[in-house]
């Protein structure tokens, strides 16, 4: 469960996050939309404990990010818009390495069953990950959240740069985590991926949640219309 | 956890093709620097033992003379080289390496190494201990100056970190595997060294080894030091340029600058006088004493008569022995006091002048390194004052042993008589205890402190920068 409190970031003045109020239950994927500086990233570093708020609180699964953040971020999967490896490293021997240092051992058939669920090929797995695409990349880092077993998932815009095939891909295995009962919150300018992925969406506009709406009530169409009309408000 | 980001660091240096060639190159040059260094300290060693071999057979072979004309014959005695200049060669190619023992003088040593040089040894000599303290570190900011800033740049830092990891855990993780990569390389070149040193006599039944076990723990202690440094840097720099940039900088200043402008500051603060100026004021100090008030022959006419009433004569003709022998015993004994004096202040100076740059090492810790491991090595000033003190010990029991042959076998005066070719075999030849392994600890141990307290300060440095540790 991912939750934030009243959750208040400044930058020089300038509030990045404004008394941001959120609940992710297990099972939940939220998708955050809005504009570029509209606090998404910013939202996701406070929960990852890598900033730290001037007021409010954020927490994970009830662990307090400001006063446990080790503790917050071991139910913590992260996949940014660029999941970044060791180069010189091979697909298991990354997953290997990120799952150690998550508290999670694996053996290496473990590891490849993951590479394998992430819908990495199979023969990728034991390449340098310095010849991976980029598809590649996030598919090892949903195999990260599927070996640490994370009850949280942070994703900061992660379809942006695929190929449509491997962004369906990617939503699949989305919509398999949630399924299992991770509670999911993605930073997203798709709003395409947004509607087909997320059970609810968020319209983040500077830094205050503008609409919180349920996927099931609107429709693609509906969707646009309703971001544009929060941008122009 | 820590375990595992040490294996990983360890793994990913030596997967880098940049570390491996710095890593042959480090290798080949501290390999033949050593070998080098061994065949030269052999060589040196045969030639020195050959040269006291044929200076004995010189001095034995002099010929029918008189006694005190064999004190002016002299002596060639010759320095021997420490085993453990096969690593650090010190101050000897700066130094004499023999001394010229006869009648009336106590000479300084001669024949410097750096005589016999061609003008490329300007640029310095390359030994082990040189491409250690010089060369391991740029390795280490090599290896380091991206370890933490790089991975924020590339955006592995975040990854890292939003998995739970302690910052500490990492920068630890990071320092033993970077570490751990550093010893491989650095292990043949230890193991080549001693190696060298076994296949060398020594002079000390074993104390070569423990100074040599001493000398690989200052090393550790510099490289740990900086190691964490370039930790630290590389954790608080914004990007891994900036890191490179400021870890070059402080390379520079701790390895070209430091030794330069400390040798300068501590010739200005504790000078030392020129050499014709010694040699004047020490001149001068045997014919008017070291007051300056009490001349020499005037010294001598009283211990004359002293030594007329002693023996209740009224002319020197008249004691039983040749009073010319005495007078050379008692004026030897009187410049000796001169000696002790000047060479003593100048050498007590040399010594200041080392400490105080020792000490600077506080601030750049090559200078702590350098001292200890002359120190150790055997060849620093305090090493080359034992030999030179034992030299001077040797020329005045010969001087003894020939003035009072004089005194007592035989009449006239200085060059009255001829001593029996027997006498020249009565003195022994020079032989050179090199001081013990604690007298090196001793040398060694403010250089040693001022590397324990980069090392502790740099580490806990390190463990204060790594919660502050930023992803971005």
């Amino acid at each position: 469960m991912l939750e934030t409190l009243k959750l208040t970031k400044r930058f020089n003045g300038h509030v990045a996050v404004n008394d941001l109020n959120l609940l992710i239950k297990p099972g939940e994927v939220f998708a955050l939309l809005g504009p570029n500086g509209a606090g998404k990233t910013t939202t996701i570093n406070l929960l990852l404990g890598f900033l730290t708020p001037d007021a409010g609180e954020a927490r994970v699964n009830g662990a307090s990010v400001a006063t446990d953040p080790i503790a917050a971020r071991r139910q913590i999967a992260y996949i940014p818009e660029q999941v970044m490896l060791y180069p010189r490293f091979t697909g298991v021997e990354n997953l290997d390495y990120f799952s150690t240092l998550g508290g999670r051992r694996h053996t290496r058939e473990e590891l490849l069953a993951l590479l394998k669920r992430a819908g990495l090929p199979a023969e990728a797995a034991d390449r340098r990950v310095g010849t991976y695409s980029k598809g590649m990349r996030q598919k090892v880092g949903i195999a990260l959240a599927l070996a640490t077993e994370a009850k949280a998932l942070l994703l900061d815009e992660p379809t942006s740069g695929l190929d449509p095939a491997a962004s369906h891909e990617f939503s699949l295995l989305l919509r398999k985590l949630a399924g299992q009962g991770v509670a999911v919150l993605m930073a997203t300018h798709d709003l395409f991926r947004a509607r087909e992925d997320a059970t609810r969406i968020g319209i983040l506009l500077d830094g205050k949640l503008a609409g919180d709406y349920a996927t099931n009530d609107i429709k693609h169409v509906d969707l646009e219309k309703l971001y544009l009309k929060h941008l122009r408000a | 956890m820590i375990a595992a980001i040490a294996r990983k660091e360890f793994l990913d240096a030596w997967r880098d093709g940049r570390f491996r060639i710095a890593a042959v190159v480090v290798l080949a040059l501290l390999g033949v620097a050593l070998l080098m260094a061994w065949q030269q300290v052999e060589r040196t060693r045969s030639e020195r033992a050959a040269a006291a071999v044929m200076e004995r057979e010189n001095w034995l072979n002099q010929g029918v003379k008189n006694s005190h004309s064999a004190g002016h014959f002299g002596v060639y005695v010759f320095k021997p080289l420490a085993p453990l200049a096969v690593f650090d060669r010190g101050i000897e190619p700066f130094v004499g390496t023999t001394v010229f023992l006869e009648a009336h003088r106590q000479n300084q040593a001669a024949f410097l190494p750096a005589q016999d040089a061609t003008a490329m040894r300007r640029f310095g000599e390359l030994t082990a201990a040189a491409g250690l303290q010089l060369l391991a570190p740029l390795v280490i900011l090599l290896l380091t100056f991206g370890a933490l800033a790089g991975e924020r740049e590339r955006g592995t830092l975040r990854q890292v970190l939003s998995l739970g990891v302690r910052p500490r855990d990492l920068v630890l993780g990071k320092a033993l595997g970077l570490g751990a990569a550093l010893a491989t390389l650095l292990l043949p070149v230890a193991l080549l060294g001693a190696a060298a040193l076994a296949t060398l006599p020594d002079a000390e039944g074993g104390g070569s080894w423990v100074r040599f076990a001493w000398m690989g723990g200052a090393y550790v202690l510099y490289l740990a030091a900086i190691l964490a440094v370039c930790l630290a840097v590389s954790a608080m720099a914004s990007t891994a340029r900036a890191a490179l940039a400021v870890l070059l900088v402080s390379w520079a200043a701790n390895a070209v600058l430091a030794p330069r402008l400390a040798a300068d500051l501590v010739q200005h603060i504790l000078p030392t006088p020129k050499l014709v100026e010694f040699e004047a004021a020490m001149n001068q100090a045997v014919q008017e004493g070291l007051d300056g008030h009490n001349p020499r022959n005037q010294r001598l006419q009283t211990f004359a008569q002293e030594t007329l009433k002693k023996h209740g004569k009224t002319r020197i003709e008249e004691l039983p022995f040749n009073f010319n022998g005495l007078v050379m015993l008692e004026s030897e004994r009187m410049a000796g006091e001169v000696f002790d004096h000047h060479y003593g202040k100048l050498w007590d100076r040399l010594e200041a002048q080392d400490l105080t740059v020792t000490w600077a090492g506080l601030v750049a810790p090559l200078l702590g390194l350098r001292s200890a491991s002359m120190a150790l090595a055997g060849t620093d000033f305090t090493h080359h004052r034992h030999f030179s003190v034992a030299a001077e010990e040797h020329r005045r029991d010969f001087v003894r042993v020939l003035n009072e042959d004089m005194m007592n076998n035989t009449s006239g005066g200085h060059h009255g008589g001829v001593a029996d070719p027997s006498l020249w075999e009565k003195l022994p030849a020079f032989r050179y205890e090199p001081p013990p392994s604690a007298h090196a600890l001793r040398a060694a141990t403010p250089g040693l402190v001022v590397l324990l307290l980069w090392a502790v300060v740099a580490w806990i440095a390190l463990l204060v920068v790594a919660p502050r540790l930023k992803p971005n």
